[in-house]
């Protein structure tokens, strides 16, 4: 069973397991785990189980809530989450294995609907939270690629350019009027593969009337490219790099 | 690098088209909502959420508003876009992402003169093709799937809170299925004045076929589900009702509205398709 421990600078307050019974947050006597501190507000937040998750759910407190210094409206909690409250601190302790912490029904159909009615999860905090996890996970991951341009480097084949530069979302390998890597030969299909930029900017390749290998590997499903992979398809070969 | 393309459409006899919507199982009222217009290749469905009529109003608002901008451009080239332009596609994809931007107001302003007791949203999920490109711009958890060479791939990602948490690696695609929360969505239309929209661009080839629809059919049918019904290959028409029939056998505890895309490998056929597109119109 997962446990909060209540901190205050590095000091243990108080330890509590969350059961089946939620657990209430805040300064009111009234609740399960009171933090007596002007900064927290009289229910300010509340830790449940969901089915096995172990949610937190803000009660739109004044001061907020944050989990691993990010401000929070409602999120699932692992083992060793930090979330803070004021200058109060709960760490989630004990693994997720544990009992209540079962994950998923083994069933791969989706599970029974449930009834109740699509709502829309709707706080200005939710969102900056959700941008800022956002916006950290692109630092950590992709900020130092995107500085650079990603191109396209053609290493074997005919092509009408040497190089290419990635701008659309959309770029087509191919014959077609509308392919920007230019396919020459009698043989060369119209569309061989197909690159799309997502959302967060990461270049993914897939198949179209070829199936391309990326590092002389066929794919299966649209894959993602790195810097220095090695695309083949339709007697072509491409490198995919970030150049400065 | 802007791609100027003017509007390429291919025509409605290239295409097979078929759609359908259904209250359900459980529910009261359908508030989803579709359109087809095969004469600008544009097909757009919304799943509705409110009290009371407000999800159908917020549905059919979203669907309306999206259809009438698009035309609205066809007669217009110069009609200024709502919204800032996207760079990287086309300019049917920023037509289609200004159209999606628009729905959003109105649904918005909609709701709030409705009195504040009467919220409403929607989701919204739009494709627009012409010969070689398609155009997809969605808001919520309506989806779009694509099969190619067998492959159905998700086209959309869900503006959802599962979703999210999955993305984020906090969640598994398990835990997500059985999830209390599947019906939060972190985006919709109408609940802030302006909506960040998804865009997207896809190869179109002739045996692609593509689906959209509303969470009601996936929560009931898997990924693996729906591709078996695609791959059958039967008209648009019929794969469409047999995904609302497998939706409806497996619990039908949503809405389930899906359109079905595919080019026609006749032509002739396809006339008689459009005489029939009548009746697949709703309140139009």
């Amino acid at each position: 069973m997962p446990k909060l421990v209540l901190k205050f600078e590095n000091s243990v307050l108080k330890e509590l397991p969350v059961g089946t019974k939620e657990v209430s947050i805040g300064r009111s006597p009234e609740n399960a785990l009171v933090i007596d501190n002007p900064a927290v507000s009289h229910y300010h937040a509340r830790v449940f189980n969901e089915e096995g998750r172990l949610m937190l759910e803000d009660f739109g407190s004044m001061n907020g809530t944050f989990v691993n210094g990010q401000r929070v409206k409602m999120v699932t909690l692992k083992p060793g989450d930090s979330v803070g409250i004021g200058k109060h601190t709960i760490v989630i302790s004990e693994s997720r294995e544990m009992d209540g912490f079962a994950s998923g029904n083994g069933s791969t159909k989706p599970a029974a609907p449930k009834l109740n009615e699509t709502v829309m999860l709707d706080t200005k905090e939710r969102r900056e939270f959700l941008q800022k996890v956002a916006a950290v996970g692109e630092s950590a991951q992709v900020a130092p690629a995107r500085l650079k341009v990603p191109t396209l480097v053609v290493r074997k084949g005919k092509t009408n350019q040497r190089e290419y530069t990635l701008n659309d979302k959309l770029t087509v390998v191919g014959k077609s009027g509308m392919a920007t890597v230019k396919l020459k030969g009698w043989f060369a299909p119209k569309a061989a593969a197909q690159i799309n930029r997502r959302d967060d900017q990461s270049y993914y390749i897939g198949a179209a009337d070829k199936v391309p290998s990326v590092n002389g590997q066929p794919i299966a499903t649209p894959t993602k490219l790195s810097s220095g992979d090695v695309i083949e398809v339709a007697g072509i070969e491409l490198e995919f790099v970030y150049r400065d | 690098m802007i791609q100027v393309d003017g509007p390429k459409a291919i025509t409605a006899m290239e295409m097979d088209f078929g759609a359908q919507s259904d209250t359900g199982c459980v529910r009261q009222n359908n508030e989803d909502s579709f359109r087809l217009a095969p004469e600008i290749n544009l097909f757009v469905l919304s799943d509705g959420m409110g009290g009371l009529a407000s999800g159908e109003v917020a549905s059919r608002l979203a669907v309306e508003v999206v259809l009438e901008h698009c035309r609205e451009a066809e007669a217009q080239p110069l009609l200024p876009l709502f919204g800032e332009r996207i760079g990287g596609v086309s300019e049917i994809s920023n037509r289609l992402a200004s159209a999606v931007r628009l729905a959003n107001r109105v649904v918005h302003d909609a709701a709030r003169n409705n009195g504040a007791e009467q919220p409403m949203g929607a989701t919204v999920v739009a494709v627009r093709l012409t010969d070689e490109r398609m155009s997809v711009a969605h808001v919520g958890d309506s989806r779009a799937y694509r099969l190619r060479g067998g492959d159905l791939e998700q086209l959309t990602q869900d503006h959802s809170f599962v979703a999210e948490e999955m993305r984020r690696g906090a969640m598994t695609a398990q835990e997500a299925g059985s999830s209390a929360l599947q019906s939060v969505l972190v985006r919709a239309l109408g609940i802030d004045p302006e909506v960040e929209v998804d865009v997207s661009e896809e190869l179109v080839m002739d045996s692609d076929t593509v689906l959209l629809c509303s969470d009601g059919l996936t929560r009931e049918l898997s990924d693996a589900q729906i591709a078996a019904v695609l791959r059958e290959g039967d008209d648009a028409q019929r794969t469409a009702r047999r995904l609302i029939d497998l939706a409806k056998q497996a619990g039908g505890g949503d809405n389930i509205t899906a359109i079905v895309l595919r080019r026609a490998a006749k032509p002739a056929g396809a006339f008689a398709r459009i005489g029939r597109l009548g009746k697949w119109f709703r309140d139009v």
